[in-house]
């Protein structure tokens, strides 16, 4: 496999893991959108110093993944790439704000080490939730549910035929790489003087074939609206899920549960 | 059913692709559309479905190929194209199946039953829940004809519909498009199988129609065929002279 064969697999993991089956999987994707959406606002709106507020934000990802049976291992190594540009995030809070803000024992800590810590906390909870959406909802699915919120129908389709066009940018990519290696044998990447050619004719080749595409959904009644993506789930399931997670979010941003159960221990 | 008047498309100004087509095709009838390659026959089936404008008049059961009619046009003409890589793009089979009755209106109960019996029919159940990228090209095959199928349309365009097919498929696919009581239009290389299952042939050539007629008084036509860099069907042209004694 080549390096565009193994992302084109990736994205084909994606969309095997979206269509598994656990409880997860079986809600409405309306609901699903909602949640991450809230979960989102909600661990944003935290302050950067309330570290210990937000902890407890985890429980979300850890006990849906759990639910949802993906090893939350998975979405680490899938997002290895950006995971690294989010922790970078605060790196340098610590060199401008020193003033301290807590003691714990002899311990002194920053208020930039503080932030620091949060909002690599909040990166990392996001990209999980976000993560925990698309593992676990089609990419129809979701533009669906977007329509269902009013989204315009330029902006679901943009994203979807985005998404579609990555996989054909990505296949056309790994075939063009075949064909080149196979005549050019021994050659590692390609060759500079060749550039040129390959970008053209993949960028041709894959405009092509998003054009068929489009037009072989068009061919088939589709006008920008998700209908085929409706399935049948559970209404009731969906909507309790949806107000018990936006409930306990609310609860989890106003009321410090972390310090509480600490208390309550000690 | 499909009326060409007068067609005229080109790709570009100075090379026409159809020069002044005009021929009609009535409702059950079944066509066999040859040609050699690059003679237009994909263009052709392109123009109906409005996928290309032309200049000329063409019209699809009563209603002209413009964009008013576009949908109810598509929705009358199923379209097999030539490149199936194109033709599925979501992820499972069953899905790709459903995407077409879902998006005219069906329920999603009826759409799943309708696949179950379009697959049964074709003996293709094992694929019903098959990723589209991890199957063979003779397999894509078959579930693309199936997703056309499963549309239940008034007409068919098959673009080269036996391609990478094997014997047993191939088989299958022949005995699909004789009980389907629709009208067809079949564009292919595989003579044989226009003999089997096309009561007329239209010929394309430099741009025009240069022979439509029953399929016994073309394909049995030597010298025509050869004309036009074709040659007679396998099955009458017989075993190869270097097996002959
Ligand atoms: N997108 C395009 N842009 C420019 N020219 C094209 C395009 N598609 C086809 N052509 C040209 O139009 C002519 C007819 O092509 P078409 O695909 O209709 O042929 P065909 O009869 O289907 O051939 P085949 O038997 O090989 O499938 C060819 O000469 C081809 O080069
Ligand atoms: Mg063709």
């Amino acid at each position: 496999m080549n390096k565009a064969e193994h992302a084109l697999h990736e994205i084909h993991a994606m969309n095997e893991l979206a269509a598994m089956d656990s409880p997860i999987h079986r809600l409405g994707a309306l609901a699903k959108v909602v949640v991450t959406v809230a979960y989102l606002l909600v661990t944003i709106s935290f302050s950067i110093y309330d570290c210990s507020g937000l902890l407890i934000m985890v429980l979300y990802p850890v006990l849906v993944y759990q639910i949802a049976g993906i090893p939350i291992r998975t979405c680490f190594y899938k997002l290895r790439i950006i995971l690294p540009l989010v922790c970078a995030v605060g790196l340098f809070n610590p060199l401008f704000d020193r003033k301290t803000i807590l003691v714990i024992g002899t311990l002194h800590i920053s208020g930039g080490v503080m932030s620091m810590v949060t909002l690599m906390m909040k990166g990392i909870f996001c990209l999980l939730a976000s993560f925990l959406l698309i593992a676990t909802t089609s990419i129809e699915e979701i533009c669906h549910a977007l329509r269902q919120l009013h989204v315009p129908k330029l902006l679901t389709s943009l994203l979807l035929l985005t998404y579609r066009y990555v996989s054909v940018l990505l296949e056309e990519v790994g075939i063009m790489m075949e064909a080149y290696h196979l005549r050019a044998p021994g050659q590692k990447g390609i060759h500079i003087s060749a550039w040129g050619s390959f970008l053209g004719q993949l960028i041709l080749r894959s405009m092509d074939r998003a054009t068929a595409l489009y037009e072989s959904m068009e061919l088939r009644g589709f006008h920008g609206e998700f209908y085929y993506a409706k399935k049948n789930y559970n209404k009731r399931a969906s909507f309790i899920y949806a107000v018990l997670w936006i409930g306990a979010f609310v609860v989890m941003r106003y009321v410090n549960l972390t310090r509480l159960i600490g208390g309550i221990v000690s | 059913m499909i009326e060409f008047k007068d067609v005229t498309f080109g790709y570009s100004k100075e090379n026409e692709v159809l020069k002044g087509i005009s021929f009609s095709v009535e409702e059950g009838e079944r066509v066999g559309l040859i040609g050699s390659n690059g003679a237009g026959k994909s263009t052709l089936m392109k123009a109906m479905l409005g996928l290309i404008s032309c200049e000329g008049e063409i019209s699809i059961d009563g209603l002209r190929v413009e964009q008013k009619n576009i949908a109810a046009i598509r929705k009358t003409l199923g379209y097999v194209l030539q490149d199936s890589d194109n033709q599925m793009f979501m992820p499972t089979v069953l899905e790709d199946m459903i995407f077409g009755p879902l998006n005219y209106g069906m329920g999603r109960a009826e759409a799943e039953k309708l696949v179950d019996d379009t697959l049964e029919r074709m003996s293709l159940l094992h694929l019903k829940n098959r990723q589209n990228y991890k199957m063979s090209g003779g397999e894509k095959r078959m579930a693309a004809i199936a997703t056309i199928l499963a549309m239940q349309p008034k007409g068919m365009l098959m673009d080269e519909p036996s391609t990478a097919l094997d014997p047993r498929n191939r088989r299958r696919l022949i005995e699909i498009l004789n009980e389907l009581p629709v009208t067809k239009i079949i564009a292919t290389h595989d003579l044989d199988l226009v003999l089997e299952t096309c009561d007329r042939v239209l010929l394309l050539a430099n741009g025009t129609i240069v022979a439509d007629g029953k399929v016994e008084e073309i394909l049995w036509n030597q010298e025509l065929l050869e004309q036009y860099n074709l040659e007679l069907p396998f099955c009458i042209a017989g075993i190869p002279e270097r097996f002959k004694q």
